[in-house]
């Protein structure tokens, strides 16, 4: 009887990590294709994908995470205004969703928050700057006293920086540094473990090589 | 015995287990389902994600709506489509092997949402919180020709008069006394430095000052009153940014400011020294400036909030200012007058706000202002002072999504003192020393309701109370504006309102008591607002009631004249229409912005000692703005020009006969370099033109006394023609690279 117990008990055992291990694998997989692909439809395709992960495991904080990040990475390629806040709505609330699970802001959160903020800016740069422009150092602030060795949030200054126009105290040159204070920082992330936020490396080492690059001084 | 049983019984449980394993196996069996998304018109929905209920299986519609995806489910499960421009859809399935063809309809209600239905009629707001804004505070400072005046950018919108020789917004038949200025809601009562007559200043606000600027051309909002025809509203900016520096100097004057931030509060302060020499060196005036303006001041701007939804803010602003100038005597036209101003200016202002629990929210503030003016008229003393406090509470209670109710009270006193040398009675040459003055107290009390029952009809009626203490007097003063939207860009909405205002100050200070002046507006507007452009058509009826009106028998055209021992009352009547087109682009071309805006009015009244109900003076039938806004990424450079145009006004000789002026013509051009010094130094060096092409432009006429013969008929000039005006602004965008 003792050894039907334990039989039960490990079978129970294996089909709760069983799904703890198909949350982390499924998200994984689902989040690291998502990463791979630059088209948009199939970027669209795979954060609809992630949001069917964050409704099914809805008490994983992590879930609501990437599918906001995605929403907010997804915005970033879509034409259509409306459709572009659309997708930030959609990453705030999710934003909310995994900061109510955590019940507090940590580091990664806070560089959410402040993509976010960013990803809001892009939609209209020139009437959106000043309030979200300040969102988003303010977040990253927050982000750097919980943590200043997180390579995402040089990484989201330097995109910021590189985006801004040279007129402003952006381009190419200025966005150079937070490029490179955030790829060693990147290098020392084991990039294999989902519940730790490793996103952002090869996109660094991308804008990286356009600040370097042959046209860097030209802009 | 006891291990076989075991065995047995393990056995079982791995048959049990096996079986399980196989059931589940069996329900690999993988269905493709299939179909497409559209929404309550048919139309394709690109984009959707399609799932099942409760499971990792689904899709993503493709740009024709159709969707296609495999899932192991069986039985009865719910089809679910979501995408951010709509309403989520679903469907029950009960699974047995392959579907398609399933048929998913969304509705467009999120859509809606994104563009809510906004009550516009006769309101522009510019503001940098809401994205559905028609200007926002960097457009004003781009506009050429306005010299970043807040008050003067206003022109360039439809429904004001292009105006050279008088300060304010005259507004859809009304002169600048029917329009108020206010900042977070208090009255402003000097909101123009002081300058001599027929010659215009500039407004006291510059444009990065305020978060929000909200101009209403009628039928505006019961929280105000004591103004005909508009109201001006500023809203002041809450937490500075960052802290920073920031410097100037142009042809006008020298400035610098600088702001910290903390935690939860920020100062600003900031000072100013003015000297128009140089604008007024280069420049051939029209008048002869013996005095150049010269002045200076200094503000303060701290915001406190003391929670997450309050804040505290407190502004005082002033300045001292100086000029002479020979102008056209207003008493004897054709003789000049030495005209001297000294002005001191102070404007203060404490507001709270705050939110309860996003259901209630507090609005009160205070404000003091003090206004000096030790002119002369050639040797002549005018030495006036206003001085004005006022308070104001507002509550605003949001009981559900769609319904709010704001009720409020504002209580303002203020007192005009004047000690001048003024004409007696009608003679031009004989002058006495007056004191006049005097004390009013005004109270209001006002309560608006926002209720929108559907999402396309919002309605906002409103009731406001007035009582002046001075007149012994109350008014009722309805409100009421109402949007209908008619599709997912377009909008029709409608005001009406009835506005009361005290009689000009002028009658009051000579001792007169009459009874309110009275406006009654309708408006109706529609509005199409799609992908940044924008196009709209308003057309208005008012109807003037109780002017105040000097009962003579001759038309004195001095403005200046002389109020003693007449007959006034509130006899005086008239009527507004007109029509007005605002179209605004700025998306067909990249770094292109563009508007125009026309009006037609159709004025008529009797007032003042006008003999006959006529068009007043300072009316022009047609109004035209070209706006262009152009910035070359590789420049650097920013080019807006703005180009003007009204028809001919009115003018009225002492025996009452008209001409009319010519045409009024004006091209303005403003060129802005921007560049960033040592990757802090955000620096805009600018070069605005005014009048490039030289119009000679005329306001009106002036007309000699008109006891002697013959009449002489001056033309009222702007104080120059072609101008130019150059500086150069920098401010510190980080104190730091502490980032890395």
């Amino acid at each position: 009887m003792k050894g039907l117990i334990l039989l039960f008990s490990a079978i129970a055992f294996a089909v709760a990590t069983c799904t703890a291990q198909d949350f982390k694998s499924t998200l994984q997989k689902t989040f690291d294709a998502f990463e791979n692909t630059q088209d948009q439809q199939q970027k669209a395709d795979l954060s609809n994908k992630l949001g069917l992960i964050s409704k099914k495991w809805s008490n994983e904080w992590l879930a609501h995470y990437y599918y906001s990040f995605s929403q907010a990475a997804v915005s970033y390629g879509e034409k259509d205004e409306a459709k572009r806040d659309a997708y930030v709505d959609e990453a705030e609330k999710e934003y909310d969703e995994a900061k109510s699970i955590l019940g507090k802001d940590n580091d990664e959160t806070y560089v959410l928050a402040a993509m976010i903020a960013n990803a809001r800016l892009a939609v209209k740069p020139q009437s959106r700057w000043q309030k979200y422009g300040k969102l988003f150092s303010e977040d990253l602030g927050k982000a750097k006293e919980m943590n200043p060795n997180n390579p995402r949030m040089y990484y989201l200054q330097g995109v910021s920086k590189f985006h801004t126009p040279k007129m402003f105290g952006g381009g190419k040159k200025a966005a150079l540094p937070y490029f490179e204070k955030a790829e060693p920082l990147f290098a020392a992330e084991n990039s294999t473990d989902i519940t730790k936020p490793y996103w952002g490396k090869n996109e660094n080492a991308y804008f990286m090589g356009q600040c370097k690059g042959d046209n860097a001084d030209k802009e | 015995m006891k291990q076989t049983l075991h065995i047995l019984k393990a056995k079982k449980v791995l048959i049990t287990l096996g079986l399980l394993l196989s059931g589940s196996i069996a329900a690999w069996a993988q269905a493709t389902i299939s179909g497409k998304v559209v929404d309550d018109k048919g139309k394709a929905v690109a984009g959707a994600s399609v799932y099942l209920d409760s499971t990792l299986d689904g899709g993503t519609a493709d740009t024709a709506g159709n969707f296609k995806f495999t899932t192991t489910e069986t039985g009865f499960k719910t089809i679910i489509a979501t995408e951010v421009g709509h309403e989520n859809g679903g469907l029950p399935l009960d699974i047995k092997g392959d579907m398609s063809g399933l048929l998913i309809k969304l509705k467009s209600e999120k859509t809606h949402k994104l563009n809510d239905v906004v009550i516009t009629a006769g309101s522009f707001d510019a503001s940098n919180d809401k994205d559905k804004t028609v200007l926002k505070p960097m457009d004003i400072v781009t506009t050429a020709g306005t010299q970043a005046d807040v008050v003067k950018s206003m022109e360039t919108l439809p429904g004001t008069q292009k105006q050279g020789a008088e300060n304010g917004l005259f507004v859809r038949g009304g002169d600048a006394s029917e329009a108020a200025i206010l900042v977070d809601g208090m009255v402003v009562q000097n909101a123009f430095f002081s300058g001599p007559p027929g010659v215009t200043t500039r407004s006291r606000f510059g444009a990065f000052q305020y978060k929000g600027v909200s101009f209403s051309s009628g039928g505006y909002s019961a929280r105000y009153g004591q103004a005909l025809s508009s109201v001006l509203e500023l809203n002041s900016l809450d937490l500075a940014d960052k802290s920073t520096i920031n410097m100037g100097i142009n042809m006008a004057g020298v400035y610098a400011s600088g702001t910290k931030l903390w935690k939860n509060s920020s100062l600003d302060i900031g000072a100013n020294y003015n000297n128009l020499s140089p604008f007024y060196g280069i420049a051939n005036t029209n008048y002869k400036f013996y005095d150049v303006p010269v002045g200076g001041g200094g503000n303060m701007h701290y915001a406190w909030k003391p929670n997450k939804d309050g804040i505290l803010k407190v502004a005082v602003n002033g300045t001292y200012f100086s000029s002479g100038i020979a102008v056209p005597s207003p008493f004897q036209p054709d003789t000049d007058l030495n005209y001297v101003t000294k002005n001191t200016d102070i404007f203060s202002e404490v507001s709270y706000r705050q939110m309860f629990k996003n259901k209630f929210s507090l609005y009160t503030a205070a404000s003091y202002s003090y206004d000096y003016n030790d002119n002369k008229w050639g040797s002549l003393p005018f030495k006036e002072t206003d001085q004005r406090a006022q308070y104001r509470l507002e509550g605003k209670w949001y009981a559900t999504t769609r319904f709010s109710l704001l009720a409020g009270t504002d209580i303002q006193h203020y007192s005009i003192d004047r000690d001048a040398w003024l004409p007696q009675g009608n003679s031009v040459d004989t002058f006495n020393r007056y004191k006049q003055n005097f004390t009013e107290t005004q109270l209001a009390g006002f309560v608006e309701a926002d209720w929108t029952p559907v999402y396309w009809l919002a309605v906002r009626p409103g009731l406001r109370y007035e009582h002046s203490e001075l007149l012994n007097k109350d008014g009722i003063a309805p409100r009421m504006s109402l949007a209908i939207k008619t599709s997912d860009n377009s909008q029709v909405s409608l005001a009406y309102g009835i506005f009361y205002q005290n009689p000009d100050d002028n009658y009051l200070l000579y001792g007169y008591r009459p009874d309110f002046q009275q406006a009654v507006h309708y408006i109706a507007n529609w509005q199409l607002n799609k992908n940044d452009r924008t196009l709209r058509i308003e057309g208005y009826y008012k109807t003037y009631n109780d002017l105040v009106r000097e009962r003579t028998t001759t038309y004195d055209p001095n403005p200046y004249h002389s109020l003693y021992g007449l007959n006034v009352d509130n006899s005086g009547y008239g009527y507004a229409t007109g029509a007005e087109l605002f179209w605004r682009d700025k998306k067909s071309i990249k770094n292109f912005d563009y508007w125009v805006s026309y009006s037609y009015i159709d004025t008529r009244r009797l007032y003042k000692n006008y003999q006959s109900e006529i068009t007043p003076d300072f009316i022009a039938n047609h109004n035209l703005n070209l706006v262009a806004k152009y910035f070359i990424d590789k420049w650097q450079t920013n080019i807006s020009a703005t180009y003007s145009y009204a028809s001919g006004r009115p003018s009225y000789a002492p025996d009452w006969n008209s001409v009319t002026t010519p045409d009024y013509n004006n091209l303005a051009l403003t060129i802005a370099y921007l560049h960033t010094f040592g990757g802090k130094w955000f620096t805009v060096f600018y070069l605005g033109m005014d009048n490039l092409t030289n119009a000679h432009n005329i306001f009106g006429y002036r007309y000699s006394d008109a006891n002697g013969s013959p009449v002489v008929r001056t033309p009222i000039l702007p104080p120059l023609y072609r101008s130019i005006f150059f500086g150069v602004n920098m401010s510190l965008t980080q104190f730091s690279k502490d980032e890395l």
